[in-house]
């Protein structure tokens, strides 16, 4: 019983002296002798760029020399608030993690410390992790307490978004989803590349086509050479086949065209510029067909195919096209 | 007649252009078309503003044909018999009676030159009209024929007047109607003010070559020219076309600016005056050294020829020489051949 008792009062006056210890303010002791703790840290690599919701992990190795010894119950506790100044500083510690390796000359505790902000700005500012005041005991004088500061480490945070940005793609806040390399440059590229194959496509077939399904396609002058592709070669043909270009030119310039006003044409119509000299020789061959059998043309001895081309070359020009000419009689 | 007398001619036609063009200068076209007109064996009638030059240019011709030239002045009071006979009382006290200007040239009146031709009345209209149309007149119980003649007249449509409008028949009987305009060349302009060779009009005409042509002769070339241009089958059909056109312009879509269509024509080309056309065509092609009349031709002579022959509706004729020129243009380009 007695012995009972001893032991249950042996604990009441711990617990109080553990009390006393831990009402104790850190800062307050005097700083433990030098040489009797040894520090070491491993710091993240990052010290700036931190927001609001960071996880900071920081680690402390102390080795602290015999007859000293650490009280736990300094270490830092999770969720206490640090204040500077009064006002709360925005970063909180989050976890700790505790282990010590007791060896003859004294024991080295290992101190995992993972701060979290809860601050932010919308400039960076500086902020400090720690310090962190451990309190030591001398085992051989049990009176004698002491103080150990670990360091603080100044790491700076920074605002979720820039200050006035607009942009928010420009922002660097982990909150938005990663930026992906920009390929606007390459489709714009790709798209311009699609659309002059298209139009290349497209001008073959204005070229090249002979229906009436593209944007001026089907003229005046498409049709006479359709017309005159379907000629027999003879000489009646041949009246039929001028008559019909004829019938283009006066409709293209919505009045008649003569060798007279022909000037006039091509001033109202430069896209047959290029073929000036083609249409006078066509008039000639007009003139001589129509209205002076003893008149000379210049269009050689087939002047069905020789209309057949030029109608070909008035109908690059009724298109907007440049024709290729062919000062040659056929 | 061989393709070198036709050359020959035309050289002789041509020389006259160039005489008469360095008198009168900055005129080429009226001066193409008197020319043509003459080879054609028609009559000239000149409009435009007064001092333009259009008396000159008639004169300076005139000296070119040769042959007997006549003029008379239309007054107000001019009488059909002031151009057959004038009398007065001779010395002997006795009255005696002259030729007037149409008879004191006899047949070899070449060239009868009527200046302002709306200042004389219309009996004075009436007998032109006969003698254009006829060649000839009843006189003295004779009758006087003038083969070789032609009828240069001139009018200026500014002064209204003292003047009496020229009858459709009358205008009918000539063949060209050309206007005479200032030319716009300011050097030409300029020339015509400061140079003193145009100052005096006597002496300038007196420097165009007498008798370039032989007048006589031409009536004979004139038959030779009509003869040797030929004029197709397209081209005779668009001939035909044209002066359908001018009878029923709305039917070719021929739009007048500012014209009721269905009003404004009475009458047509008369067939006169398509023949005219055609003659003054053929013209033109031999003085472009072609055998054959093309609708070029035809559209060089087709105003001059035809606008003074149609007859508008009265609430027109004030303007009437503006709507002609725009018919006619639309006819242009609104008939086609082939």
């Amino acid at each position: 019983m007695t012995k009972y008792f001893r032991v249950l009062l042996l604990t009441a006056i711990l617990s109080t002296s553990s009390q006393q210890v831990l009402a104790i303010d850190s800062q307050t002791l005097p700083d433990v002798d030098e040489g009797v703790v040894s520090i070491n840290t491993i710091d993240p690599y990052k010290r700036v760029g931190y927001t609001i919701g960071d996880v900071i992990e920081r680690e402390v190795t102390l080795t602290i020399n015999a007859p000293y010894k650490l009280i736990e119950t300094s270490l830092p506790i999770v969720g206490y608030e640090k204040r500077y100044r009064g006002k709360v500083i925005g970063i909180e510690l989050k976890n700790i993690e505790h282990s010590k390796k007791e060896h003859k000359d004294g024991t080295t505790h290992h101190i995992k410390l993972a701060y979290q902000v809860f601050t932010n700005s919308v400039v960076a500012k500086n902020v400090a992790l720690g310090p962190e005041y451990l309190n030591l005991i001398n085992t051989n004088n049990k009176k004698q307490l002491v103080k150990y500061r670990i360091p603080s480490l100044d790491i700076a945070v920074s605002p979720l978004s820039i200050f006035g940005q607009v942009k928010v793609e420009n922002n660097m806040s982990q909150f938005l989803e990663p930026l992906l390399i920009k390929d606007d440059q390459e489709r714009k590229g790709l798209n311009v590349a699609i659309g002059v194959l298209v139009l290349s496509l497209l001008a073959l077939l204005y070229i090249f086509g002979k229906h009436a399904w593209l944007p001026r396609m089907g003229g005046t002058f498409a049709r006479a050479y359709r017309t005159i592709k379907k000629l027999p070669n003879n000489e009646a043909s041949l009246k039929k086949a001028i008559s019909a270009v004829h019938l283009s030119f006066n409709q293209t310039a919505k009045m008649s065209v003569f060798n007279d006003n022909l000037d006039e044409f091509l001033k109202n119509n430069p896209n047959f510029s290029h073929i000036k000299y083609e249409i006078s020789q066509f008039f000639g061959l007009s003139r001589q067909v129509y209205f002076e059998p003893n008149a000379q043309h210049s269009v050689g001895n087939n002047p069905i195919q020789w209309l057949l081309k030029f109608t070909k070359q008035c109908r690059d020009c009724e298109r907007g096209l440049i024709p290729t000419t062919n000062k040659t009689g056929v | 007649m061989s393709d070198v007398q036709l050359a020959d001619w035309r050289n002789h036609a041509l020389t006259l252009e160039s005489e008469v063009n360095k008198v009168v200068v900055g005129q080429q076209t009226p001066i193409r078309l008197i020319t043509t007109s003459i080879f054609a064996r028609g009559h000239v009638l000149l409009e435009g503003d007064v001092g333009v030059g259009k008396t000159t240019l008639l004169r300076a011709f005139t000296r070119g044909i040769g042959g007997g030239y006549q003029r008379i002045e239309g007054t107000i009071d001019l009488m059909p018999n002031d151009l057959v006979y004038h009398t007065y009382l001779g010395e002997d006290g006795k009255p005696h009676v002259s030729p007037g200007p149409l008879l004191m040239s006899g047949e070899n009146l070449s060239v009868f030159f009527f200046n302002e031709i709306n200042r004389a009345r219309p009996q004075v209209h009436s007998l032109l009209l006969r003698v254009m149309a006829e060649r000839s007149l009843s006189a003295f119980n004779t009758e006087h024929y003038f083969p070789h003649m032609i009828v240069f007249a001139d009018r200026n449509q500014v002064e209204k007047e003292e003047t009496f409008e020229i009858p459709s028949a009358a205008r009918d009987r000539f063949m060209m109607e050309i206007p005479i305009v200032v030319p716009n060349d300011d050097a030409i302009m300029e020339a015509l003010v400061f140079d003193t060779k145009f100052h005096n009009v006597d002496a300038l005409v007196d420097t165009v070559k007498p008798d370039v042509l032989q007048f006589d002769e031409l009536n004979a070339f004139s038959s030779v020219i009509q003869n040797s241009i030929e004029a197709s089958d397209t081209l005779k059909k668009y001939a035909l076309n044209l002066w359908k056109a001018t009878k029923t312009p709305l039917d070719y879509g021929v739009k007048v600016s500012g014209v009721d269509m269905n009003r404004l024509v009475l009458s047509g080309a008369s067939p006169r005056g398509m023949s005219m056309m055609l003659r003054a065509a053929r013209v033109n092609a031999w003085m472009n050294n072609r055998n054959a009349v093309l609708p070029d031709d035809i559209h060089a002579v087709f105003h001059s020829t035809i606008a003074h022959r149609l007859v508008f509706s009265p609430v027109y004729e004030m303007r009437r020489t503006e709507i002609a020129r725009e018919m006619l243009s639309g006819i242009v380009n609104a008939v086609s051949a082939p």
